[in-house]
């Protein structure tokens, strides 16, 4: 009897153990071998909406790229290509942009797409009733009218030089006039009718979104028929399913991790510069740091090089200016060099032999090993005699705090990140260092204020030439490196990894992993 | 819960159940204010975690605009209870999309998972408790009784990473993240079932040493009955009273606890809705899903306690107090 209760007992133990080691080999084994006809790719979050004016997030352009497409397309190194635009011409004042669309191109519902459905979407984005969090973008568009089936024409308030990086942007996509049509002004689509290499095919919430090949694609039509997005907000579970293969390719590896990718031999691991970068601010109308040498003495303090090296594992770059180089209107001035010797002495000039003590506040989990960072940053500046208090906050409460107005500003320095993400200097440069973006009229949360540099904003804003913008950006990113507003640190680099058989992707700086030219080997 | 309560004014089955679904309402209301507060108290401006870091000032003023942000907290309240009562949580303030639409899709999931975690639970728990209690003191009950400890001191996190390693990246035999077939079940319902398992046998065992020692057992085995009939019948009835209680709780606790090992194993479930959200401030979310959990909880205390009714007549219920 007594043995009968154990057995019985073990029995079931071992009941539950045989179910769960039920010899079927895994998914990421079946599919790998047997169905190569899906794409799985891993991405550490869950787009908020794939409705354009619901877009905030890189995962969301990332999934709602391959299914919705904009005008213009923006390549890896920053060149503007037709995508549904196949030209387009400024007037003489470069106040009014004529667009040539795509013909014979349909939506996914069968829709034709043409001058009015650009038209549509556009009004849509813009529309103060909808409220889209990038409408600033098209900021400087006073109307959009068809002037023809194929014809688009957008009249600007004033010259707006940047106008064609920001229709460029991935948020600015179109979608069937059908979907638009179909819902009331403040309402959102959850599942979008683009004119994209690839169809919606299912949301399922928390978990995936599937899609499938565009057959009536206009371009190339993609090799791989499935393409899955598998949100793995985990870092360690996110490199498990590409070391099981249930994942094809993830993003967002963390530095840490790199070493062991590397060292599987079915796994390349890919490095790409984003358009981040990240600073720590100074408060600059607060003493000590309405002295520029203080400013110049704590950028000599910090060794970049050991951060990108040490902490990063040598992905990432050390910023040479205040903008990526990815950025039009990029010039390397910099980096500051690591010399403490010189820290030390101009902080005597400024009369702080003996250095001074301040706080330096500093976000936590928002950046890759962003404390880590701030930790080093610390040490460094304790070595040149500056003690510095860390303090955090959790992300809201950090936004909040660094977007007082001058006279409640409570902060002597702050670490923040910010994405280039039109690849224009001035979306990087005017919102962050222009006088009149002071908080809490914009995100100068630094109160850095130089008149010519100013000048040169508004100068390079409206100017369209290229070959005029391009010096007027090298004059002010001169300028605002002299003045060392910020602690200069570094452009953080984007880490993906992708298993061996599968080629083709596209890494791209914005942070998007584009898919459609992908194929297995 | 409430035990046994003595004599006193006994009222019927019937009258008890409706008391205990009426005194459910103070306890909902009460966890609505505390929701609703805490998640103000948190430091931080809302629209600005929803507007993000690049946004302007104006949308900032029109995101607080949108989602009511500007008015005063009582009148935030009001407009919250109101719609709850219609059944209406609002719209998510990240996805646009309805609360209710938000938890409907992904309470099936963790409701799965808990269900599957427990029945593996109750299954190891009480089978390794009866074992334990009836070989007691013999190598299978301080083995047992030491995997149980560790089982309820491992760490969840750790737990399921090294489930991943050996099952999936090792093994090759079990996915590591994701859902939709059973065999996406496995590991993270061992992972999350673990901790029940094993305070289920410890629970199961001491409560069965309890009940062998009592004098209707003696009685049983004198008048010579088979030790089996002894074992299952007589014991195991009365010795599962308390483990029916923690079982219940258990339930209460794995659904609503599902929160790591949902983020690690890319379960799409509440818990990891909810964490989000948090993180979001996206204040509809987490008051219409901490109050669901709240609710299901409050409703299986309730079913617990009845089910109490039927396993031990002796239980008797109290006029006086309710609950």
């Amino acid at each position: 009897m007594k043995k009968r209760s154990i057995i019985g007992a073990l029995g079931l133990a071992v009941l539950m153990l045989a179910l769960a080691a039920f010899p079927l080999a895994s998914r990421g084994q079946v599919e790998t071998a047997v169905e190569r006809d899906t794409l799985t790719i891993a991405i550490g979050a869950e787009p908020e909406s794939l409705d354009p004016v619901k877009m905030t997030s890189a995962p969301a352009a990332t999934v709602g790229e391959h299914v919705v497409e904009r005008l213009i397309y923006m390549e890896e190194d920053g060149t503007l290509t037709p995508m549904l635009a196949t030209s387009w011409e400024a007037n003489e004042d470069s106040t009014v942009w004529t667009f040539e669309i795509r013909q014979g191109v349909t939506f996914h519902d069968g829709a034709p797409l043409n001058a009015e459905a650009v038209q549509m979407n556009l009004a849509r984005f813009v529309n103060p009733q909808v409220g889209a969090a990038y409408a600033f973008l098209l900021g400087s568009v006073q109307d959009i009218q068809t002037v023809g089936e194929y014809t688009v024409q957008l009249t600007l308030r004033q010259p707006f030089a940047p106008i064609l990086s920001h229709l460029s942007h991935s948020f600015i996509g179109i979608v069937s006039p059908n979907q638009i049509r179909g819902i009331a002004p403040e309402a959102t689509f959850e599942n979008p009718i683009g004119t994209g290499p690839y169809v919606m095919e299912q949301w399922r919430r928390g978990d995936s979104i599937r899609l499938s090949v565009n057959e009536n694609y206009w371009g190339p039509t993609p090799q791989i028929p499935n393409l899955v997005f598998n949100f793995i907000p985990e870092e360690s579970a996110r490199i498990v399913a590409l070391e099981t293969g249930e994942a094809d390719a993830i993003m967002a590896v963390p530095p840490q991790d790199v070493a062991r990718l590397q060292a599987d031999p079915n796994i390349d691991v890919v490095f790409q510069t984003s358009v981040r970068t990240i600073y720590v601010s100074f408060n600059n109308i607060r003493e000590p740091f309405t002295d520029v040498r203080v400013r110049k003495a704590l950028n000599y303090a910090i060794d970049k090089q050991a951060i990108v090296d040490s902490i990063f594992q040598g992905s990432g770059f050390v910023a040479d200016a205040p903008i990526p180089d990815a950025v039009f209107g990029h010039t390397s001035v910099g980096p500051y060099p690591y010399d403490p010797d010189r820290a030390r002495q101009l902080l005597a000039e400024a009369g702080f032999p003996d250095g001074f003590s301040m706080t330096l506040h500093h976000p936590t989990g928002r950046y890759p090993l962003d404390a880590t960072v701030a930790q080093a940053v610390q040490a460094m500046l304790a070595d040149v005699g500056v003690n510095a208090r860390l303090e955090t906050r959790e992300w809201s409460s950090y936004l909040q705090f660094t977007a007082q107005p001058p006279d409640q500003a409570e902060y002597d320095m702050f670490m923040l990140g910010w994405g280039t993400v039109t690849l224009d200097a001035d979306y990087g440069l005017y919102a962050l260092l222009h006088t009149r973006q002071w908080n809490p009229n914009g995100n100068n949360r630094g109160f850095y204020s130089n008149e010519r540099v100013d000048e040169i904003l508004d100068a390079a804003r409206i100017e369209t030439n290229p070959s005029v913008r391009r010096p007027l950006y090298a004059e002010a990113v001169e300028l605002i490196w002299n003045d060392a507003p910020w602690i200069f640190l570094y452009n953080a680099a984007q880490i993906n990894a992708v298993r061996t058989h599968v080629e083709g992707l596209i890494h791209h700086p914005l942070e998007n992993l584009s898919a459609w030219d992908a194929s297995f080997r | 819960m409430d035990g046994a309560l003595l004599n006193t004014g006994e009222i019927g089955l019937y009258q008890y159940i409706a008391r205990r679904l009426l005194l459910t309402i103070p306890v909902v209301l009460g966890v609505s204010i505390i929701v609703f507060s805490i998640i103000r108290f948190i430091p931080g401006d809302p629209a600005r975690a929803i507007a993000g870091v690049n946004a302007t000032p104006e949308f900032i003023e029109q995101v607080r605009v949108r989602y009511a942000l500007d008015q005063p907290m009582y009148i935030q309240y009001g407009r919250f209870i109101s719609g709850m009562v219609r059944g209406d949580l609002g719209n998510s303030i990240f996805s646009g999309r309805p609360v209710t639409r938000e938890i409907g899709e992904r309470f099936p999931r963790t409701l799965l998972l808990a269900t599957i975690s427990l029945m593996i639970a109750t299954a190891i728990g009480v089978s390794a408790g009866i074992v334990s209690a009836t070989k007691r003191n013999s190598i299978f009950d301080n083995a047992s009784m030491f995997v149980a400890l560790v089982g309820v001191a491992a760490p969840v996190f750790w737990m399921a990473l090294m489930l991943q390693l050996l099952f999936s990246v090792r093994l090759g035999l079990l996915p590591a993240t994701g859902s939709g077939t059973i065999r996406h079940l496995i590991l993270p319902s061992i992972t999350l079932g673990t901790a029940s398992a094993a305070l289920m046998a410890r629970i199961t065992r001491s409560s069965m040493l309890d009940v062998l020692r009592q004098d209707f057992i003696t009685t049983a085995r004198s008048k010579g009955l088979n030790e089996r009939l002894v074992v299952y019948k007589h014991a195991l009835k009365n010795a599962l009273i308390p483990v029916v209680t923690v079982l219940g709780l258990q339930f209460g606790i794995l659904l609503g606890g599902a929160v790591l090992t949902e983020t690690v194993f890319a379960w799409p479930g509440v818990g990891r809705l909810l964490v989000d959200a948090i993180l979001r401030r996206d204040y509809p979310v987490v008051q219409g899903t901490v109050m669901m959990l709240a609710l299901l909880f409050v409703l299986i205390n309730l079913t617990v306690d009845i089910i109490y009714a039927f396993l031990d007549p002796r239980i008797h219920y109290q006029s006086g107090s309710g609950g």
